[in-house]
């Protein structure tokens, strides 16, 4: 056997077998699936919230009658656009440094703090994919729920919000491997998520090329595999409309 | 047709733009219960903004509405309660694609309490059967041709048993061999009883239908009356150029 072959072996079993190495990218892989997961419920749960104080504002703050309401509406809506110009407008991995080390560096909890700078961070997003998913549902769709009388939140969860969800679930999935991807930086500020499984086998063995390939290979099949979701998903909502 | 005044419109105005644009310009008029109007006018005149007003789609910049002595301008009054009552037809019919027609058509009445799922259902597919689509039912929007969905579109709205029907632009949409089962439909209603506002350019619908036509032009009423004085003997000029270039 050629000398090469003999060597990618020895550091096969270096970086993986050797001490249960592998371990490290398991554990890796669960870490990352929650990271994303609960990060995705939060920015999903924010960006609902923030998608709706904004579309209400613009759509509803004319016909809204309590004075009160109206400005607890405006405050809303303004603390919204705040929020979403700072995500958006300074990157991710800043925002995550902020929250671990300056708004919760009392806690020891890092996948939660990860979950909360994560979740916190795609929420903009999501709130942004919601809103223009909104924006572009057929105003005569309200028109036609408001003219049968049904009220703004009826018309809303009964026309426009599905009709909104079926047209952006490839952004919102699409978002979701973002972020996915994106939780690799988690490993900077101490959460175990698979970028930094790799970096720990990489520090005990001194070797790069098998950990490094392994996890590129590892995000590539959790991407495709939601990637193949999404799709299945997809047909199905449009079937119901054949 | 009593004398009843079913709606009143007065001194009702939409300015857009601060004003830059009046697309109502003082509006004075009455609808007797049981009273078919149809409201011609060249394009842009304000025929929609009017329509639409009726049941605020469109907020008045000046004047009253009273839909059955209650004036909807006022900001106390609860708009969707008087939207129950108000149906209207929209020209591109507005059919909420992700249900199907007989969802399309129990939504409202049973969200707002007007009959339970099953009365609402049944009295649904008595109007498709009407209209001549109960077997329909189960279908999407998407399945129907144009003048079945703006059949649809009309028994949607009759389902919240609605005491007045605007209409604005219904048949504008459809290809013209579709137009013809939309105004039979529309003519039904009328010999029914029913109280309607209808914005068309099918004239021969309102010589036929109409027991008022309203010529509008600028944002105002600029002449009404019955069909055989606005169309065979019309007194303003506008009305006159208006009818020389569609008839
Ligand atoms: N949202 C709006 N903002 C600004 N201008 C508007 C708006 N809606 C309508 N207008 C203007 O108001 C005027 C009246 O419009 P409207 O739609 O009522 O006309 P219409 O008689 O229905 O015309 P058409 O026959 O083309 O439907 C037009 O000049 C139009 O450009
Ligand atoms: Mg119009």
């Amino acid at each position: 056997m050629p000398e090469w072959i003999v060597k990618l072996q020895k550091d096969f079993v270096t970086a993986f077998i050797e001490d249960n190495r592998w371990k490290y990218l398991v554990e890796g892989i669960q870490n990352t699936i929650i990271l994303t997961f609960f990060a995705l419920i939060l920015g999903v749960v924010l960006g609902v919230i923030i998608a709706a104080v904004r579309t209400t504002y613009d759509k509803q703050y004319e016909e809204i009658k309590n004075p009160v309401g109206k400005i607890f509406l405006a405050i809303g809506n303004w603390i919204c656009k705040v929020y979403l110009t700072v995500i958006r407008g300074t990157p991710a991995m800043v925002q995550i440094l902020i929250i671990f080390f300056v708004i919760m560096a009392s806690s020891d909890n890092k996948m939660l703090c990860g979950i909360i700078a994560f979740g916190i961070n795609s929420g903009a997003y999501v709130a942004e994919i919601i809103r223009g998913g909104i924006m572009s549902i057929d105003g005569g769709q309200t028109e036609a729920g408001r003219s049968l009388g049904l009220n703004y939140v009826q018309t809303m969860w009964f026309i426009v919000l599905p009709q909104t969800f079926k047209n952006i679930l490839p952004a919102l999935a699409n978002e979701f491997i973002v972020l996915l991807k994106e939780t690799a930086i988690a490993g900077y500020v101490g959460v175990t998520d698979l970028t930094r499984g790799a970096n720990i086998i990489r520090g005990i063995t001194y070797q790069s090329l098998f950990p490094l390939l392994a996890i590129a290979a590892i995000y590539l099949v959790m991407v495709m595999f939601f990637t193949w979701l999404v799709e299945l998903l997809e047909r199905r909502l449009r079937k119901s409309e054949r | 047709m009593n004398d009843k005044k079913l709606i009143r419109v007065s001194g009702l105005k939409k300015h857009y733009k601060d004003g830059a644009i009046k697309a109502l310009n003082g509006v004075d008029m009455e609808v007797s219960k049981g009273e078919v109007i149809v409201i011609i006018g060249p394009s842009g005149c304000g025929k929609s903004t009017f329509l639409r007003s009726l049941n605020l789609l469109e907020v008045p910049t000046e004047g009253q509405i009273y839909l059955s002595d209650v004036d909807i301008t006022d900001r106390k009054v609860n708009i969707n309660i008087h939207r129950q009552k108000v149906g209207m037809v929209f020209q591109h019919f507005n059919l909420f694609p992700n249900m199907t027609i007989l969802k399309n058509m129990t939504l409202a009445p049973v969200q707002l309490k007007k009959a339970t799922k099953e009365a609402a259902e049944k009295k649904a597919l008595e109007m498709l059967r009407v209209v001549g689509l109960e077997d329909r039912a189960e279908a999407y929007p998407n399945q129907l041709s144009g003048g079945q969905k703006q059949r649809v579109a009309i028994v949607r709205a009759l389902c919240m048993e609605p005491e007045v029907m605007l209409f604005d632009e219904p048949t504008s949409a459809l290809d013209p061999e579709m137009v013809g089962e939309v105004l039979d439909v529309m003519k039904k209603l009328a010999a029914e009883g029913m109280t309607m506002l209808v914005v068309t350019h099918e004239m021969g619908f309102a010589r036929e239908v109409a027991d008022r036509v309203i010529f509008m032009d600028e944002g105002v009423i600029m002449e009404q009356g019955t069909p055989e004085e606005i169309f065979n003997n019309p007194q303003n000029e506008r009305t006159k150029a208006f009818l020389n270039k569609v008839l």
